[in-house]
């Protein structure tokens, strides 16, 4: 497949688009990249497809390798594994907090003491996800800008 | 958890409970033999049982995160172990009144309060943390909004 960049003026939207002859999991791999980086991932939910803002996105879960998009109202599941998605979203304020669990920063409301120094984040939908305490060291940092 | 991480946080709980001990020692001590009189071996008294029920800790030990669930079942096994640990050496040692059942009990007693305390000690750390955690978090959210 070749590639080619096409600079564009001001009076233009940005588009990308792919010239394909079958849509392939391969381009839909490259269409989802794409969405992810202006902000929305494709999630899917009762057989449906969904773009879901990033911005909307509480946390993001894996379970039995499966991962899932948590919004305040809905949960979707989605082709990309967690740590393809920490890598992603780090720039969209997204930071791992346990092995199975990415964290929309922006979300939490507050952060309480859990039980044998874990803590836990109350978010604004009003879901309480566990930081482990394995990753109190770079929630630090991340709040401080590092 | 990493082991380290771990034995950093048992060595903290080893002075936390030398302390504690030695707050106990005195309060029993005062309360059931206020005549006793002890010699400088004695003074390690409190060194020896913070070690010995350190031993009972390690049940807490987990490679993985452990669910609060899980923890708290096996802190209920770790407060039962202790126990057994002190009541036997209290069984044992030839200075303490075994009995008398109120010496027996005020041991157990100070043991469960001394591990309340250790646990409260514990979570306040955490809670100061917190804290602290929220500070960050609210600046954090407002630089970015």
């Amino acid at each position: 497949m070749n590639v080619r960049i096409e600079q564009v003026g001001n009076e233009h939207d940005e588009l990308v688009l792919i010239r394909c002859r079958a849509v392939t999991d391969e381009v839909r791999e490259i269409e989802s990249f794409v969405k992810s980086r202006a902000g929305s991932l494709t999630g899917t939910s009762d057989a449906k497809q969904y773009e879901i803002a990033v911005t909307d996105i509480c946390y993001i879960e894996s379970v039995d390798g499966k991962t899932f998009l948590y919004t305040g109202d809905g949960v979707y599941e989605t082709a990309y594994r967690i740590y393809e998605l920490e890598e992603l979203l780090k720039a969209k304020h997204f930071l791992r907090i346990s092995k199975p669990m990415l964290v929309n920063l922006m979300k939490i409301r507050s952060i309480q003491p859990a039980f044998n120094g874990r803590f836990t984040a109350v978010l604004h939908s009003g879901e309480k996800v566990i930081i482990s305490r394995n990753y109190v060291k770079q929630l630090k940092a991340a709040l401080k800008g590092e | 958890m990493e082991f380290k991480r771990f034995l950093i946080n048992k060595l903290i709980l080893f002075f936390m409970l030398t302390t504690l001990i030695t707050v106990a020692v005195v309060l029993t001590g005062s309360a059931f033999d206020p005549e006793a009189r002890f010699g400088y071996k004695e003074m390690l008294i409190p060194i020896e049982y913070a070690a010995l029920c350190m031993l009972p800790t390690l049940v807490t030990w987990s490679k993985r995160e452990l669910s609060a669930k899980a923890m708290l079942l096996r802190k209920a096994v770790m407060l039962v172990l202790i126990e057994g640990v002190i009541l036997l050496i209290a069984f044992t040692s030839s200075v303490i009144d075994t009995s008398r059942i109120e010496v027996v009990l005020a041991i157990a007693g100070s043991v469960f309060v001394i591990f309340v305390l250790a646990n409260l000690f514990v979570w306040l750390k955490d809670a100061a943390e917190a804290k602290k955690l929220n500070r960050e978090l609210e600046a954090f959210q407002k630089h970015h909004a």
